[in-house]
């Protein structure tokens, strides 16, 4: 459903990318896994056309696009289908909670008022964050702003959906709720990404990981095999570092 | 001689109605420099060396000229370059056009650094999140950025306000009939023998335009609050 093929992007003199392949099938929830500055959030965007790749080739829902070339109405149509949650939520703090939901619906997608609102309710309601539909942003806790960001990216049916790292932001106690609520996505066959360094929730969640480092993808595999079976070095000192081995003795 | 409230009174009516001309000239001058002021604070905010340089020379030297320099460069100068150039005589154009084309430039450049500073205040996520969903780089920006540049900057913008309405009053050196040049005009057709009641009436006039002023920000800043 989506394949992305040797995606090369640099800062600069800095490569960060180095020529990524990554291949996500529908229903899928591929976990992406590695240490900070190995490119993960610019792999993320991407995919979005936040950033542009200089070069690499992405097929979605059956076509290709270049994604150095493609034009305005691709890259709008792709942004259309395609959802992204911010590691520090990026919430409209002009509109209240059910208008940052209806926002793309209404003007990005023409859906009549009514029914934009009935949909962004139904999101809002699987967060957990109906009853705030008329707050503000300002006003709202991390854990909170972040279960709206997700409503955001529910609410239009996105093909897929982009988690970067939502909720290493957050206060600790604040992590459970939106774990919970993108585990919940995961179990309604929503297809999505998610760059994140919280463990248990990938064993749990994920289909397939991916271990990321210095712009390539290092290694792939079921979690099973990621955690418990890593063939690399590089993901074998990666796992050591975050997770205290004896948890992982098979 | 007594201060004659009386006169006071006459005086304060005499001269209120040129208020108009004050509002006509300060809120033509803001909507002109909002727009080029926007411009400019495009240019500064540009990768593009050279329009950033020009935004930033064209801010140091509006800024070093004296506000009444400026105005009789305008004045005197434009005619003749308009003449030279597309041979058309402005000689006898209303001298408000002078006064606005003056502080439309002077509040332009202030203009632009306080929308430059509101533009970068706004955390570039919700725009990057805005065109993630789906909004076109222009509804972005009109829908979640600028709303939010205006709560930014309006203090900014109320306090050019009273700036440009008293660098205006310089008009009556061209000969403009504000409230300042009906208020000289009268007190020379008085021998200046009212000079008092006349200058308190007109502070008065200019005191109550920026209580009004005020009352009218704090409305707008209420509707784009947002919560805050
Ligand atoms: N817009 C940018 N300009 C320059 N360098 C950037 C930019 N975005 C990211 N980088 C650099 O790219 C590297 C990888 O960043 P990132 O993709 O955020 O990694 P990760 O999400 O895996 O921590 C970092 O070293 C970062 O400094
Ligand atoms: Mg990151």
């Amino acid at each position: 459903m989506l394949e992305l093929k040797n995606v090369k992007k640099s800062f600069g003199k800095n490569k960060i990318l180095k020529g990524v392949d990554i291949n996500v099938n529908k229903g899928d929830v591929v976990v992406i896994l590695g240490p900070s500055g190995s490119g993960k959030t610019t792999l993320l965007r991407t995919i979005n056309f936040l950033e542009r790749a200089d070069s690499g080739t992405m097929i979605f829902d059956g076509k290709t696009y270049d994604m150095k070339k493609a034009g305005k109405k691709d890259v709008n149509f792709i942004r259309k289908n395609t959802a992204f949650v911010f590691q520090n939520y990026c919430l409209f703090n002009n509109k209240t909670v059910l208008q940052n939901v209806t926002e793309g619906l209404i003007v990005g997608r023409k859906v009549p008022k009514a029914e934009a609102e009935e949909k962004a309710r139904a999101a809002l309601e699987k967060v957990g964050m109906l009853e705030y539909a008329d707050y503000y942003p300002s006003k709202l806790s991390g854990g909170m702003q972040q279960r709206v960001g997700i409503a955001r990216a529910v609410a239009v049916s996105p093909d897929i959906i982009l988690f970067d790292e939502p909720t290493s932001a957050l206060d600790p106690e604040l992590v459970g709720d939106v774990l919970k609520v993108i585990k919940k996505l995961a179990k309604e066959d929503i297809t999505m990404i998610v760059v994140t360094h919280e463990m248990s929730f990938a064993e749990d969640v994920a289909n397939k990981v991916i271990f990321m480092a210095d712009g390539v993808v290092v290694e792939e595999g079921t979690p099973d095999e990621i955690f418990y079976r890593p063939k690399e070095e590089r993901t074998k000192q990666f796992l050591s570092r975050i997770i205290p081995m004896d948890n992982y003795v098979i | 001689m007594r201060f004659q409230i009386q006169y006071l009174f006459k005086y304060f009516f005499k001269i209120l109605p040129y208020l108009k001309v004050t509002i006509e000239y300060a809120g033509l001058s803001l909507l002109f420099g909002l727009i080029f002021g926007s411009i400019l604070a495009t240019f500064k905010l540009q990768k593009n060396k050279v329009l950033k340089y020009f935004g930033v020379v064209y801010t140091a030297i509006f800024r070093s000229v004296p506000p009444v320099v400026l105005l009789f460069l305008v004045y005197y100068g434009l005619p003749q370059l308009v003449l030279n150039l597309f041979g058309i005589d402005i000689q006898n154009e209303e001298k408000i056009l002078y006064v606005i084309i003056t502080i439309s430039i002077l509040s332009m450049v202030s203009l632009s650094e306080v929308i430059r500073s509101a533009y970068i205040s706004i955390d570039k996520g919700q725009y990057e999140a805005a065109i993630s969903t789906g909004l076109l780089p222009v509804q972005a920006m009109i829908r979640i950025v600028i709303p939010q540049m205006i709560y930014v900057a309006l203090p900014s913008i109320g306090n050019i306000v009273i700036y440009l309405i008293k660098e205006g009053s310089l008009g009556f050196t061209i000969g403009l009939v504000d409230v300042f040049g009906k208020a000289n005009s009268l007190n020379q057709n008085s021998y200046s023998n009212y000079i008092l009641e006349i200058y308190v009436a007109l502070a008065l006039i200019y005191w109550f335009s920026s209580i009004i002023l005020e009352r009218a920000l704090k409305l707008i800043e209420k509707r784009v609050s947002f919560g805050r």
